[in-house]
């Protein structure tokens, strides 16, 4: 298959414009976090709206060549997560009234479209389409499940931060311009039960899927043992709190944990298995 | 016409000084009446807080110069023996509109960007205003300086952030829990640092606030102005610890009111839930160990001053904002002032054309009928008002150097010939 993107050079412009829209919108806010620049104060969320509309737009028009599927491939991966972060942001943003995150999270989406854009011109190939609801459910599912993972590690780091500028009395930029603990507490437990819903539902939906192709699934595949392992300890994340009464900042490191260990697993799957599962779409 | 400014303040002069010559408003009321009935003003004004006594004076005469005031003042209030002239500051012209745009910002105040000062410049001005010391000049000044310090309030952070340590203790207390309205606040002590403590957690919107004090009566009668009407006995508040989430001490004690057993016990009870002590007590009332317990945040008055110096550090970095305001508005202000200067000669050339307008069509009063005259009348208004816009525009037109306004002036009234203006103020 022919890379769509090479033989399509308006797409191509475009998929570097998401790029360009997301690194002015990652210094924006990162202006106004650092250096509490008015312009940028005025002008970040209009300019995380363009970004995700001219992503999404993007992506219709991607997928809208292949009759509207998703592809397979690192390239498709890494821009699918910079979007269902950058919107699971905007969600954040807008429903807790705190934009002063924004740097932080939406770096990571604009590392993830970087790589996308950059690995677009290198690759020639862009992937399979997959068919069938039950695929694009578990492969959407487990996007925005790691889009969790990503925002309670970061949120958890932010967390840490602030809680040892507070108690160090090192009342720097982070004391002045973070939201409070109890409200970063509250954003990493909010990111960790979607997190959690979102794993539930990949796992499900792909057990669906499987059945559905007459395939026996192989409960010691590697990748399936560890998104187990990792859905259990979210779990466990969510309601040991309120049962055993363990402490934020003990959970913040777990959390920490789980988003290393999550992207370098990505990252090795992307870059080291062409399919998820052995299975071929 | 010149507007002069004198003054004592916390740049000037040590306490002492400031507090002899400040002036009471009764005594600031007597003192600018003075000023005009003698004949020595046009106008005055006099801003009298514990920090400053300045005056603002808009001279009558070339002897009632900066020295002069200086000597009035202090013979006012009979302050020869201690308060010399050395002690004041003089400003001129738009020294004193910046000075006083900066006093009404409150960057000319002790505590950079201190919220008081402009209800003092305001009452200051209302003092003036009812005895009728307040003319153009001041009035203008005064409303530029509120503007001023609108612009600067909403335009810049110069107020934000916690300057006193009561107000830090809330500030720390915001930054690890988000809602006050929600926690639990135990204050021990009912002295004047909890009770400022306390009502600025009042403020926002604490109102689960439970207070203790070796005498009850006082914690009762705290508790009543609070509005909370909760105490508890001090023999018996330790029971409760694991209830509260915000504990602020201060009470005057050589032993520690709160030990560490006493705190790692509530903290197994109430499941590491996090917990800030605010220590405002000196010496402190609060065992230092506490502060190594799980979830703890035990802040003393040292540590407060530290949230103190970053939030004046950074008002001291909006500086130049407040700076750049103020230019702007000194541009403006500078601009008014100069179109007082031009506006006897406006006045002189607009009565001299309508006077002409009027002799002329006088004339044909009665050649004409009534409704031809209204429109004569109104054509001559409209060729008058077309003429006169360029003149009268150029007059008021900003000048860009010193001497260029008398000789604009001079142009008009030579043109036009129009009489001598008259030089009362």
């Amino acid at each position: 298959m022919n890379n769509i993107l090479l033989d399509n050079l308006p797409l191509l412009i475009l998929n570097q414009l998401v790029s360009v829209f997301y690194l002015i919108t990652t210094f924006l806010y990162g202006a106004d976090f650092f250096r509490d620049r008015q312009f940028a104060q005025k002008y970040k969320q209009p300019f995380l709206a363009l970004t995700v509309f001219t992503h999404v737009v993007y992506l219709g028009l991607l997928t809208s060549i292949e009759g509207y599927k998703i592809n397979y491939s690192t390239v498709n991966l890494m821009t699918m997560v910079g979007l269902t972060l950058t919107i699971t942001y905007l969600f954040i943003e807008f429903t807790t009234k705190s934009d002063k995150t924004g740097f932080f999270i939406i770096s990571f989406a604009a590392g993830a479209q970087l790589i996308s854009s950059i690995l677009t011109t290198q690759i020639s190939t862009v992937g399979h389409p997959f068919t069938g609801i039950g695929i694009g459910v578990h492969l959407i599912a487990a996007i925005f499940g790691f889009s969790a993972i990503a925002i309670a590690g970061l949120y958890s780091i932010l967390y840490l931060l602030l809680f040892r500028q507070i108690e160090q009395n090192r009342f720097e930029l982070l004391f002045q311009r973070l939201p409070n603990l109890e409200v970063l507490e509250k954003l990493t437990m909010h990111a960790v039960a979607f997190g959690f819903l979102f794993l539930s539902i990949t796992l499900f939906a792909g057990m669906i899927e499987q059945k559905a192709y007459s395939e026996t699934i192989n409960l010691l595949e590697p990748k399936l043992v560890t998104l187990i392992i990792i859905w259990l300890l979210y779990g466990t994340g969510i309601f040991v709190k309120p049962i055993i009464g363990w402490d934020i900042k003990h959970m913040a490191y777990l959390f920490i944990f789980l988003f290393v260990f999550v992207t370098i697993l990505i990252v090795l799957m992307t870059f080291f298995s062409p399919t998820f599962h052995g299975l071929t779409f | 016409m010149n507007i002069i400014s004198v003054g004592v303040n916390h740049k000037t002069a040590p306490i002492e000084i400031r507090e002899r010559i400040s002036l009471s408003e009764v005594q600031n009321k007597e003192f600018i009446t003075g000023l005009i009935s003698s004949g020595l003003a046009h106008e005055a004004m006099v801003i009298s807080t514990c920090n400053r006594t300045e005056l603002y004076v808009v001279p009558a005469m070339h002897e009632v110069s900066c020295e002069y005031l200086k000597e009035y003042l202090i013979s006012f209030k009979d302050a020869r023996k201690d308060v010399r002239p050395e002690h004041f500051f003089s400003r001129f012209y738009c020294g004193t509109a910046r000075h006083i745009f900066e006093v009404a910002s409150a960057i000319d105040s002790l505590v950079l960007g201190e919220g008081q000062i402009l209800g003092q410049v305001k009452n200051a001005y209302r003092i003036a205003a009812e005895a009728q010391c307040a003319g153009i000049l001041i009035t203008r000044l005064c409303h530029t300086a509120f503007s001023v310090a609108k612009k600067v309030k909403t335009k810049t952070k110069i107020m934000e952030g916690a300057v006193s340590v009561s107000y830090a203790a809330v500030e720390l207390a915001q930054k690890i829990f988000s809602n006050l309205s929600m926690k639990k606040v135990l204050l021990v002590g009912a002295g004047e640092t909890g009770e400022l403590a306390a009502k600025h957690m009042f403020q926002k919107n604490a109102r689960n606030i439970v207070i203790t004090n070796r005498t009850l009566s006082k914690a009762e009668t705290l508790a009543e102005e609070l509005g909370t009407n909760k105490v508890l006995p001090f023999e018996s508040f330790k029971e409760h610890l694991h209830e509260f989430d915000i504990i602020i001490t201060a009470v005057s004690t050589k032993e520690y009111v709160l030990s560490e057993a006493d705190m790692h016990q509530s903290m197994i009870k109430r499941r590491l839930k996090p917990v800030i002590i605010l220590d405002l007590g000196l010496p402190r009332n609060v065992d230092p160990d506490i502060g190594k317990l799980q979830n703890m945040f035990l802040k003393d008055i040292d540590a407060l001053k530290h949230i103190i110096d970053k939030n004046l550090e950074k008002r001291s970095l909006e500086l130049p904002k407040v700076q750049a305001i103020i230019d702007e508005e000194l541009v403006g202000f500078g601009q008014w002032i100069n179109t007082l200067k031009v506006r006897p000669t406006i006045v002189d050339l607009q009565s001299k054309f309508i006077e002409i307008k009027e002799k002329e069509l006088e004339r044909y009063r009665y050649k004409v009928s009534e409704e031809e005259l209204q429109r004569m009348e109104h054509l001559t208004d409209r060729i008058l008002k077309k003429i006169l816009h360029h003149p009268i525009k150029m007059l008021k037109a900003p000048t860009d150097t010193t001497d260029s306004m008398p000789s604009r002036v001079d142009l008009v009234r030579n043109v036009f010939d129009l009489e001598e203006p008259n030089q009362s103020h």
